[in-house]
């Protein structure tokens, strides 16, 4: 490609290099060593990466054991306490280790500085360390399980008082306090060292309404999360000193309020959600531009609604509570509602984006268009939640687990498979496979439906979520039979996607710098970019300088 | 039955309750549709009609069109959302307030009260129905577990209150659920208009037998209910699984419960 300008051949001396020699003597380490040990931030974000995903391999087949215990009524595959420990570490390690450090701490680290032509984080050690808490706490939740008394057992919201020490004694529920806050604060470090990278590292002319949408929606997800996660640790070491040093925070018998976490975890769990969510829509946003060879429609009106989402998104945490009778229903209700409009106008802008292009339809493509069928029905059963009368009818029922898988799943787990079909020729250096992609991506698409889509009608029909068995005789047992039968089929279409994971690394077509013609700046450098980045950068005059720079004949058009 | 009354017996969501309530849920579910139908369809026609018409054709020498913003599309798409948001809104708090109105008299006042793992249903005269899932293990019977008694065509206000961790109760007949949170007390009505056994059962994650939490609901005629209100001794507590009925002495004995805290 022509926008890398060569190296000059004669180079001036670079003062840099000795420097950097006495920094590090003696060999570079490798093999495992390099890996933890590195502080660049495509390292880092590799591991994050690939840690993450071994949290969503686990928590998957945690998720397989719920839906073969639910298979049949009055089964008794797994006992009572370990069906609890299921689904709690379930719906932890996947929030807390798999959906939000792949995309804030993952994505975000191996392409923030990238997209912005930053040589690295604005804070590089920091970043190592945000890692190590993070792993150290992915080691704590999943080693709940080798205690005496198992993993935590009450949900991965643990509404007090159930989660003291009377209630639910024994080490499992204190690793999954430490656990999660370990995580915590690893996500509050990433969100300060991108939020500051993004402030004060873009390369010359990125000013900020030229930055991608992907990195917009990032720097929007740190900010939820440094109001979010603090939220969240305070109240975790109120639950510890609770179980630990007698007080009574959230114990009901001496004074304590029960009510004050579950406001508390949502203060944190509701932004959460949109944490879980944003870096998704970037990863969708950039795709679908890339692909359609066109500029984001709307790029200003999709920041705006970004900025829209996060604001109302602090706002609505009690829509979770609407059945304790203990919130000001209209407020939330409202709120709640008004997310839907900033999330339609992204839903057009991305029509707006495919529309009168040329849309190559890859695997990336594909699981956008599976994020955009899933994610319009999970927001559509969302409008119904908000309404709360109606939840008042189908409050933790199966519709919501429905509501949320095609939320979380459908959406933004399938984003996040676009993202790793999208950037691994850029991490390293090779495509994956297209027909092995698209397989895998059938496959789990009719799989994710099959095992979501009748939990609704299931939740209609009056199924509580997190019951352990039910009776044979309401009518539930086709519906959970198909339910379970969907899991497995999306079990192995994710298999699939690791199998080639692993097949591409070795055996993949080589990809070369740009091998989605695309438009942001991570583009520019060779695959996978060499120690800090960049050698040269195209000029950045719109948010797509690499676009610009291979097709000058096919500039934005200006006005509407 | 067929496949399509096994997926869609429920009649698309748009329930039919026994209560008074119901005409409300239901009426929210219509207002929903009229407008997430249509919206959802549009956008999945926008999301195949560009798939299908501008996907790249390979020979094809069509270019992408370069054009990125349309402003008075993107202004309709965002107030006419906004518009339809309000209209729900309306609907939704019009249908809230009648949902969850309470009456300063009703004909019937019962507390429910939740426990690891059963339930204790008090009434005005002290009588007690209990039930734990000690006696109700068998996930297929329903022959052991607690009842609600309750008069149909009156007003019944329930009083929810939780004597360890936070129970959910729910019937899905009544398309009601209202949390039995310790520190907080929850009153809600209900007028059921049939008479009929339902089941209930405790829809918040409250520990190992969480799934074996479950209770009757049975509605009765009203002069049957009051004759069976009239033949239930004061301060009685009859325990479902056991023939014999106990009575407490009238300084124990509770005529509601309140986990309020005193100030």
């Amino acid at each position: 490609m022509t926008l890398i300008q060569d190296r000059p051949s004669e180079q001036p001396p670079r003062l840099e290099e000795p420097a950097l020699m006495e920094i590090v003597p003696g060999p570079r380490p490798h093999g495992l060593v390099k890996y933890i040990t590195s502080t660049d931030h495509k390292q880092i974000g590799l591991n994050y990466l690939v840690t993450s995903f071994i949290g969503f391999l686990f928590a998957g087949g945690l998720a397989e054991g719920i839906r073969t215990q639910l298979i049949k009524p009055d089964n008794h595959f797994v006992t009572e306490n370990v069906f609890n420990q299921l689904f709690t570490m379930h719906g932890t390690i996947m929030l807390f280790v798999f959906l939000g450090p792949f995309a804030f701490a993952g994505l975000g680290n191996y392409f923030v500085p990238l997209m912005i032509g930053a040589p690295d984080m604005a804070f590089p050690r920091f970043n190592n360390l945000s890692y190590w808490l993070y792993l150290g706490g992915f080691l704590m939740l999943a080693g709940g399980f080798l205690t005496n008394n198992g993993a935590a057992n009450f949900g991965w919201f643990g509404y007090a008082p159930i989660t003291e020490a009377i209630h639910s004694p024994g080490p499992g529920a204190d690793m999954w306090i430490v656990g999660i806050a370990l995580t915590g604060f690893s996500g509050i470090f990433t969100a300060v060292n991108i939020i500051t990278t993004i402030f004060t590292l873009r390369a010359p002319g990125m000013v900020m309404f030229r930055m991608p949408i992907f990195v917009w929606n990032q720097l929007v997800t740190m900010f939820l999360i440094l109001l979010a996660f603090p939220v969240l640790t305070a109240a975790f070491a109120l639950l510890w000193l609770d179980r630990h040093l007698n007080t009574h925070f959230y114990d009901p018998t001496h004074g304590g309020q029960p009510i004050l976490w579950q406001n508390l975890f949502w203060f944190f769990g509701h932004p959460e959600v949109y944490i879980l969510a944003l870096p998704y829509f970037g990863i969708v946003t950039e795709v679908l531009a890339t692909n359609s060879k066109k500029p984001v429609f709307g790029y200003k009106g999709m920041v705006g609604a970004t900025l829209s989402i996060g604001a109302l998104s602090m706002g609505v945490w009690a829509h979770h509570m609407y059945t304790t009778g203990a919130v000001l229903l209209p407020f939330f209700a409202a709120l709640s509602l008004l997310i839907a409009v900033p999330t339609g106008i992204k839903f057009f802008n991305w029509l707006g984006t495919m529309w009168r292009g040329t849309l190559v339809v890859n695997t990336a493509t594909l699981f956008c268009l599976g994020f955009l069928a899933c994610f319009l029905f999970g927001g559509i059963t969302g409008v119904i939640l908000a309404q709360p009368v109606l939840d008042f009818q189908l409050h933790n029922t199966y519709f919501v687990v429905a509501h949320f898988h095609y939320v979380m799943f459908g959406g933004s787990a399938f984003a996040g498979f676009a993202g790793i079909y999208y950037w691994y020729p850029k991490m390293t250096g090779r495509k994956l496979d297209e027909r092995l992609g698209v397989l895998s991506f059938v496959i789990l698409f009719i799989g994710f439906n099959l095992t979501f889509f009748p939990q609704h009608d299931l939740g209609l029909r009056g199924m509580p979520r997190r019951i352990e068995t039910y009776d044979g005789h309401l009518g539930w047992n086709f519906l959970n039979l198909l339910s379970s039968l969907g899991a497995y089929i999306a079990g192995f279409g994710v298999l699939i996607s690791v199998w080639n994971f692993f097949h591409s690394y070795r055996h993949g077509e080589l990809a070369g710098d740009n091998p989605w013609d695309g438009q942001t700046l991570e583009w520019a450098c060779s695959s996978p970019p060499p120690e800090h980045n960049f050698e040269a950068l195209p000029p950045i005059r719109s948010e797509r300088p690499v676009w610009d720079a291979n097709h000058p004949d096919m500039l934005t058009k200006v006005g509407h | 039955m067929d496949l399509a009354t096994r997926l869609l017996g429920t009649d698309l969501g748009s329930p039919h309750g026994v209560t008074t309530q119901d005409q409300w849920t239901r009426q929210l579910w219509h207002t929903t549709y009229w407008f997430a139908v249509p919206i959802g369809l549009i956008v999945l026609f926008g999301i195949f009609w560009c798939v299908l018409r501008y996907r790249h054709r390979p020979g094809s020498s069509r270019q992408a069109s370069q054009f990125q913003y349309h402003i008075p599309i993107e202004a309709a798409y965002t107030i006419i959302p906004l518009l339809i948001v309000a209209v729900v809104f309306g609907f939704m708090y019009n249908a809230e307030n009648k949902v969850n109105a309470v009456s300063k008299t009703p004909a019937v006042k019962i507390t429910v009260d939740g426990f690891q793992w059963g339930w204790r249903f008090i009434y005005p005269n002290g009588h007690q129905e209990v039930g734990t899932v000690a006696n109700a293990l068998d996930i297929n019977s329903e022959a052991n577990l607690p009842v609600l008694y309750m008069p149909a065509g009156e007003t019944v206000q329930l009083h929810f209150v939780s004597e360890d961790v936070v129970h959910t109760f729910y019937v899905k007949e009544f398309l009601f659920n209202r949390d039995l949170i310790p520190g907080i007390d929850n009153t809600a009505d209900f007028n059921v208009t049939r008479t009929g056994t339902f089941e209930g059962q405790c829809n918040n994650i409250c520990g190992q037998y969480h799934a074996y939490m479950r209770f009757m609901v049975r509605v009765m005629p009203k002069d049957a209910y009051d004759a069976w209100y009239a033949s239930q001794t004061p301060c009685s507590v009859t325990t479902a699984g056991q023939s014999n009925q106990t009575t407490l002495p009238p300084n124990s004995c509770p005529t509601s419960l309140s986990t309020e805290r005193q100030v």
